[in-house]
C-alpha cells in the first residue's frame, strides 16, 4: 500500500482566504500555497502584516495575492471576487476566516461590541459565500470551509456575542452543505480552540492556568495545526466530508 | 434585437445547467415539469445568462415585476387572487393557458417559467430593464 498523504489536489486550485493577513489566516494562505494553490487573501487594514505575508510567500515562490476588504460591506465582497474571477475565472476553494472577538459581560456590552462581531463573523460569511457560491455552483464543484470556535457549543464566560456568531457559523455549514451538495459543492468548518495568536492573548492570558488545565493535551494550539486541517478539508482528502464542524482544541470542548 | 436571436445562446445554457441536450429543449417547455429544474438551477441558470450576456438580472425579478401595479391585490394567503391570476397570464404571455391554475401559490410561479421566459428578461436586461418583458 502506498503513502496515503502524498498529492492534495490543490496544485492549480484558486482559493480565497478572508482575514489571511494575520493569525490563523496567514497559516491558511500559507499552507494552501505551498500545496500550490492560487491564493487570493483578503484583509481589512493591516497593511504592514499582508504585505509581510505576500514577502514572505513570494521569497518561498508561493502564487499569493493580497486585496483589502471590508467583508461587512456586501458591495466591497462583490467587487472583491469579481477581481479574483477577472484574474483567475475560477474559485476552487473559500476559507471565511475573518472573525473578530470584542468580550464582555452581557450586561455591560456596548451596542458597537454586539454589532461588530455579528457584522463580522455572521454577515461577513454570508456576503462573501453569497458571491462565491454561484461560481461554484456554475464549476459544479468546489470546497467551502469556515473557521467556526469551540465558543460556538461551549459556553465562555464573556463571549455571549462571539459565541452567538460562531453559533450561527455552524448552523450556516450544516445548512448550505445540504443546499449545495447537488453541485459537489462541499461545506465545512473548523472549530479551533484556544490557538496562540494575537487575536486570543487576552482571552488566554485571563483565562491563565484554568483555560490549560481544561485543554486535555494540556497546550495551547498553534495557528499551523488550525490551518492544516483546513488544507485537509480542501484537499482531496477530504472529499468524502461534508457538513462537519470538525474541532482542533486539544480536546478542550470534552473537559 | 428580439428573443428568436438570443434564444440559441439561452437554450444552449439551459441544456448545460440541467444536463439535457439541446435539441430536448423545447421554447415553451416548463423549466420545472419537463427538465426538472430545482432553484438551484435557476440560481445557476441566472447567473450563467448574467455572464455571458453581460447583465445583471435583479434577484426576485419575475415575481416583483409580475405584482406591479397590483400590490396587495396580487395575493391572498399566498395564493393568487383572480386579478393576480390574469396579471401573471399577461406578464408570462408566453406560457401557455393550461398551465395557469386558479388560486395557485404565489410559491409555485417558477413552475410555469420556460426558456422563452428567460429570453425575455434577458432582452430586457440588455435594453436597459425598460422594455416590458410581456412585450
Amino acid at each position: 500500500m502506498g503513502m496515503i498523504f502524498r498529492d492534495s489536489g490543490i496544485a492549480g486550485r484558486t482559493a480565497i482566504v478572508t482575514g489571511g493577513g494575520r493569525g490563523i489566516g496567514r497559516e491558511i494562505v500559507k499552507v494552501l500555497a505551498a500545496e500550490g494553490a492560487d491564493v487570493t487573501f483578503f484583509y481589512l487594514n493591516n497593511r504592514g502584516a499582508a504585505e509581510a505575508l505576500l514577502a514572505e510567500c513570494g521569497a518561498s515562490g508561493f502564487n499569493v495575492t493580497a486585496q483589502p476588504v471590508d467583508v461587512r460591506n456586501a458591495e466591497d465582497c462583490g467587487r472583491a471576487v469579481e477581481s479574483v474571477l477577472g484574474r483567475t475565472d475560477r474559485i476552487d476553494i473559500l476559507v471565511n476566516n475573518a472573525g473578530v472577538l470584542r468580550d464582555n459581560l452581557l450586561p455591560a456590552f456596548t451596542e458597537d461590541e454586539i454589532s461588530d462581531v455579528l457584522a463580522t463573523n455572521v454577515l461577513g460569511v454570508f456576503h462573501i459565500t453569497g458571491v462565491v457560491a454561484p461560481v461554484m455552483i456554475r464549476q459544479r464543484g468546489g470546497a467551502i470551509i469556515n473557521i467556526s470556535s469551540v465558543s460556538g457549543e461551549k459556553g465562555g464566560k464573556g463571549q455571549t456575542n462571539y459565541a452567538a456568531s460562531k453559533g450561527a457559523i455552524n448552523a450556516f455549514t450544516r445548512a448550505l452543505a445540504v443546499e449545495l451538495a447537488p453541485r459537489k459543492i462541499r461545506v465545512n468548518a473548523v472549530a479551533p480552540g484556544l490557538i496562540d495568536t494575537d487575536m486570543s492573548r487576552e482571552v488566554r492570558e485571563l483565562a491563565g492556568d484554568q483555560a490549560l488545565d481544561r485543554i486535555l493535551l494540556g497546550r495551547y494550539g498553534t495557528p499551523a495545526e488550525v490551518a492544516s486541517v483546513v488544507c485537509f478539508l480542501a484537499s482531496r482528502y477530504g472529499k468524502y466530508i461534508n457538513g462537519e464542524i470538525i474541532h482542533v482544541d486539544g480536546g478542550f470542548k470534552m473537559a | 434585437m428580439n428573443t428568436d436571436t438570443i434564444y440559441p445562446k439561452v437554450r444552449e445554457i439551459i441544456a448545460d445547467v440541467l444536463a439535457f441536450e439541446e435539441s430536448e429543449i423545447q421554447r415553451d417547455g416548463s423549466l420545472v415539469d419537463d427538465y426538472s429544474a430545482e432553484s438551484i438551477d435557476f440560481l445557476d441558470l441566472v447567473y450563467q445568462l448574467e455572464r455571458e450576456f453581460k447583465i445583471k438580472v435583479p434577484r426576485g425579478m419575475i415575481e416583483q415585476e409580475a405584482r406591479r401595479g397590483l400590490s396587495e391585490d396580487f395575493e391572498e394567503h399566498g395564493r393568487l387572487t383572480d386579478k393576480g391570476l390574469e396579471h401573471l397570464k399577461t406578464y408570462l404571455s408566453e406560457v401557455p393557458e393550461d398551465r395557469f391554475t386558479p388560486r395557485m401559490q404565489v410559491s409555485l410561479i417558477p413552475t410555469l417559467f420556460t426558456p422563452e421566459t428567460f429570453c425575455k428578461i434577458v432582452l430586457r436586461e440588455m435594453e436597459g430593464g425598460e422594455q416590458a418583458a410581456s412585450d
